[in-house]
């Protein structure tokens, strides 16, 4: 995979190894091992093998996968809370893996930061003090910290539980400080490990609208584990698969579900309904002679759940296009068909 | 109907049950009894010969040469570079430190009556820290209890305990806690400091003395240095116990992932973090130092321990009694003040409570002031007035209930006594003293083999060996049979009251405050009613040391048997268990790994206390080193029993062990 000179981040062969000797995996033929046979003959784990991938400027990236897939050991390679045992990590085509001690404080107290599964809050910290921490440790004088605290504070819809400590506060409003902590830099860069995993699905399911919401408001790039499909597919720009430490493959929803590269990719995503993922484009058929064109007209990218209305309420065949050109057409037999399939009862 | 034919049913054999000579010699417990037997008959037949016996003021060539040893050390002070540039600035340092704090509150200065501040200025100023650092009902009980010191008619000596204590724990402290925090963040430097560590985890506290008198003579000085060195490991293992316990937390994660420098992650992450554990550290060293500077009377220490001595060695029970509560409610003073410490650094004030609290804390300022100023002004508030001591009733009615109860229950003080000395003491020790050595050597590390393994029966050969060439045989295990007597009783005490404690809540409840004053007390305060009423004898060693073992040993098979997960319990009640059957076929069987940790540790602390017995007529390893102490031309005799006790305790240590390690 060759990077695009814009991408904020670019991972190209990224390796972690974990046990002893790990140094003398990588570049031998050990590394062809899957992870059970280099277990077994070395003792060895490899949590992250030989993965790249590309994030551009405000996307969100989702790296998805089952316990243990080597998701958390990936983003802790990101930060350098885990030193990666080889490959780069570019960040505005800045290496992180060869930053210096110092350079990665200041990448670290400005350009990004992460929200934890646990949430990883200072017990001994007021929630106003847990969030200005960062700025804290920046130098940033005890009032302008303060306010920037405030500020996220209000953003993060805490207000009124600055004076809290961590332990008074419920799950969800623990991670909202983990989230305000996040952004108190206004970071660049966001890597979220899992950030909803500890929580109640209905409080999960409003922190994840809180971060839809505050990356349609701030647009800051995002890097998000998570191992719950639906969470990926929710809030992902692109996904990446990953299988015993390697990205499997890398795509949209739809790619994922409309063209799975393998099996394990196809059973992660049966369960999900194809008309909420599937765009227009994926089913349409080419136009044929005897087509009637007269019927509405539907961009290609509208996913097939929001155009059934339309396509089985009209007589005639729906017309994808994409700018001016009709790509194809799309009849209530596909609709039919798709979510059929979706409801296998 | 369906009862009936499960009790038909045919019992399934039962081949491991089934008795055979094989199983009984495969067995490690039958090779025990086996050795056991073959000792006793080969030492009845061969007893008294080859005893290595040496009289009290006889010499070993060991003993004789580590005599000359100190007594070069001694003619050495002067000289020597080591001590000239470097032991006599150590002891010089050390003792002005402490002068200062005895001058402000214990002795008079120079052509003075009274020391800078007198007991109500003291009583002020204990007042104030503590409402300061926990709260005021904390504080109003350390005022009670010092008041009561003074009531004791002890006031001076108990300010020269404290002001020992308190300098002793700054200095520990000062030293411990960076060494803690290093230890936890370092694996290196704890692999580097463990072995010490675990030394001083088994060295009874009587060895420490004559070594660093010997260095920096007796008084404050090696006092101190002596208490510093018994306590600092604790508050080293602690602290770093406390930043260890840490680790893998998500908050120091989450720390480093916003950029904070190593030093901003301690002191900002860390060491807040683990302030609860590193203030129960500064606790446990309190209590430490405390009872270690009573038994530093031995090396001429000032304070508490003197009148205990005096007490223990002319037998003066009233007068030992006093000291004795004085020292306790000392203990008690710095445990509450140090534990309340830690409950207040866990609250949470309101906005309004911390104004409230701020007004309290200037007002008590100022009253304590006043108070301080009073008391160098005012006689009645300088000196303790006399009119207030009731030191003397309090130990004529001591004298008077130790009489009343040994007349009354002489069947207990003397007769079970007598008896368990004829029929169980004498008979072990006459084992142990009258083999022949090499017997009991052989004997002895065949049981570690047994029990422990191939290296701990090398360890057990070679120790013993070494506790043969010092030349300290016979008192060396004079003072095992005691340590083995004590170390029985105290588990036979122990796993009943640690059973019935981890059964029941209630009885947990009820022994609770037994327990807590068990660990909080010196040791030393136990001897005096156990020698009021036991008399001096070998059999009131053994009692001290049961009654000071007992506890850690109660709490540690207690919280064995409540570990024993309940889904275990349940299902054997549910099967028909009898209680009975559920402790011994569930409960103790799934805890045996603590009760293995309870026999290692009731075997040290009883050997601490045993060889203090040697005061109060224990005999054995702890007399001599009292008396190499006394008496200079035997101090190497002295030195010799203290290498000795620590061989001694290396030994039962590393049996107990092993087999704690190889049950689990
Ligand atoms: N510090 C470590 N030492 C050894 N193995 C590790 C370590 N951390 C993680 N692993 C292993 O690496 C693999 C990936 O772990 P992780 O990244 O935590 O997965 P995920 O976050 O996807 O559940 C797992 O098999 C785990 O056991
Ligand atoms: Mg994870």
């Amino acid at each position: 995979m060759t990077s695009s000179p814009d991408a904020t981040i670019a991972v190209h062969s990224l390796w972690k190894v974990f046990g002893p000797k790990a140094d003398t995996v990588v570049g031998t033929d050990l590394a062809e091992l899957s992870r059970a046979d280099l277990l077994a003959q070395t003792g060895c784990v490899a949590a992250v093998r030989d993965v790249s991938f590309d994030v551009a400027p405000g996307e969100v990236f989702v790296v998805m996968g089952l316990s243990g897939s080597g998701k958390s050991t990936l983003v802790r390679c990101l930060t350098r809370l885990i030193e990666p045992t080889s490959g780069s990590v570019l960040l505005d085509g800045e290496d992180i893996a060869q930053a210096s001690p110092k350079r990665l404080r200041e990448l670290r107290r400005t350009k990004f930061s992460m929200v934890f599964q646990h949430f990883g809050l200072l017990p001994h910290r007021r929630v106003i003090d847990n969030i200005a921490y960062s700025l804290e440790i920046n130098g940033v004088g005890r009032e302008a910290r303060h306010a920037r605290a405030r500020e996220v504070i209000e953003l993060v819809g805490l207000t009124g539980y600055d004076q809290h400590y961590p332990e008074q506060l419920s799950g969800g409003m623990q991670q909202r400080v983990g989230l305000a902590r996040a952004l108190a830099v206004d970071p660049e860069v966001m890597f979220l490990d899992e950030p909803f995993s500890a929580l109640d699905p209905l409080i999960r399911r409003d922190m994840q609208a809180e971060v839809m919401r505050l990356h349609r408001d701030l647009g800051k790039t995002m890097v998000f584990i998570t191992h719950d499909l639906a969470e990926a597919m929710k809030v992902g720009d692109r996904i990446a698969i990953m299988r015993d430490g390697a990205v499997v493959q890398v795509g949209t929803a739809e790619d994922l579900v409309a063209r799975p590269v393998d099996d394990y990719v196809a059973d992660f995503t049966r369960d999900i309904p194809r008309s909420h993922v599937l765009t227009l484009q994926a089913i349409a058929r080419p136009v044929r002679g005897d087509d009637d064109l007269t019927g509405p007209r539907l961009p290609g990218t509208t996913i097939v759940r929001d155009a059934a209305r339309a396509i089985l309420d009209s007589q005639h065949p729906v017309q994808v296009v994409s700018g001016d050109d009709v790509v194809g057409v799309v009849t209530k037999d596909e609709v039919l068909r798709l979510i059929s399939a979706d409801d296998p009862a | 109907m369906s009862a009936p034919v499960l009790e038909e049913a045919p019992a399934p054999p039962a081949p491991r049950e089934r008795w055979s000579l094989h199983r009984v010699f495969s067995s490690k417990a039958s090779w025990v009894l086996v050795v056991l037997a073959v000792w006793i008959i080969l030492g009845s037949i061969l007893s008294g010969i080859h005893t290595l016996t040496l009289a009290t003021a006889a010499q070993s060539p060991f003993t004789s040469w580590l005599t000359e040893v100190a007594s070069a050390i001694r003619g050495n002070r002067t000289e020597s570079v080591a001590f000239v540039y470097f032991f006599n600035p150590v002891r010089g340092g050390i003792e002005g430190f402490i002068e200062v704090i005895r001058s402000v509150i214990a002795v008079p200065g120079a052509g003075d009556v009274i020391p800078v501040i007198g007991w109500l200025g003291v009583i002020a100023i204990v007042g104030f820290v503590v409402f300061a650092t926990s709260n005021w009902r904390t504080s109003l009980l350390c005022m009670a209890l010092l008041f009561a010191c003074g009531a004791l008619g002890v006031w001076s000596d108990t300010m020269d305990t404290l002001a020992m204590t308190l300098g002793s724990v700054a200095l520990s402290l000062a030293i411990g806690l960076p060494l803690g925090i290093w230890a936890g963040l370092s694996d290196r430097a704890l692999a580097v400091m463990r072995p010490a560590l675990d030394l001083a985890q088994i060295l009874p506290t009587l060895v420490y003395l004559a070594p660093l008198a010997l260095v920096f003579l007796i008084g404050v000085a090696s006092a101190t240095i002596a208490t510093m060195v018994y306590s600092i490991p604790i508050c080293v293992r602690l602290t770093s116990h406390a930043i260890r316990e840490l680790r893998g937390s998500g908050a120091l994660e989450a720390a480093r992932s916003m950029g904070s420098t190593r030093w901003q992650m301690l002191r900002k992450v860390e060491l807040p973090m683990a302030k609860r554990t590193i203030i129960l550290g500064v606790n446990q060293t309190t209590l430490a130092a405390l009872s270690f500077v009573v038994i530093a009377a031995l090396i001429a220490a000032p304070g508490l321990g003197k009148p205990i001595v005096t007490a223990l060695t002319i037998r003066n029970v009233g007068d030992g009694v006093v000291a004795g509560l004085a020292v306790v409610f000392l203990a008690i003073m710095l445990d509450r003040a140090t534990t309340a410490a830690v409950v207040r650094s866990d609250t949470i004030l309101s906005d309004e409570g911390r104004v409230r609290r701020r007004i309290a804390l200037a007002v008590a300022a100022v009253a304590a002031v006043a108070a301080i100023i009073l008391s160098r002004q005012v006689l009645w508030a300088a000196v303790f007035p006399p009119a207030l001591v009731i030191g003397e009733p309090v130990g004529a009615a001591a004298d008077a209930a130790t009489e009343w109860f040994t007349s009354t229950f002489s069947w207990l003080t003397t007769g079970v006594a007598e008896f368990l000395t004829v029929w169980v003491l004498n008979p072990l020790e006459s084992l142990l003293v009258n083999s022949p050595w090499w017997l009991t050597v052989v004997a002895i590390s065949l049981i570690g083999l047994l029990i422990g393994g191939r290296v701990v029966g090398v360890v057990t050969v070679v120790l013993l060996t070494a506790i043969v060439v010092i030349g300290l045989w016979s008192d060396a295990m004079a003072t095992f049979a005691q340590v083995l007597m004590a170390t029985a009783f105290t588990m036979i005490v122990g796993v009943v009251l640690g059973v019935l404690a981890g059964r029941s809540a209630k009885v947990e409840r009820a022994l609770k405050p037994i327990l807590d004053a068990g660990q909080t007390l010196p040791a030393f305060v136990y001897l005096v009613p156990v020698l009021a009423l036991f008399g001096p004898t070998r059999f009131a060693a053994i009692v001290c040391g049961v009654f000071y073992a007992a506890p850690v040993v109660v709490r540690v098979v207690a919280d064995g048997v409540r570990g024993v997960s309940s889904d275990m319990v349940e299902s054997a009640t549910a099967q028909g268990s009898s209680s009975w059957q559920i402790i011994r076929k569930v409960q103790l069987p799934a805890s045996s790994k603590s009760l293995m940790l309870a026999v290692n540790q009731g075997l040290i602390f009883v050997l601490a206390v045993v060889v203090i017995g040697g005061l109060v007529g224990g005999g054995g390893l702890g007399y001599l080193v009292l008396v190499g102490q006394s008496k200079p031309e035997l101090a190497g005799k002295g030195l010799a029993a203290g290498l000795a006790i620590v061989l001694l305790g290396v030994v039962l240590d590393r049996i107990a062990q092993s087999s704690a390690r190889r049950r689990s």
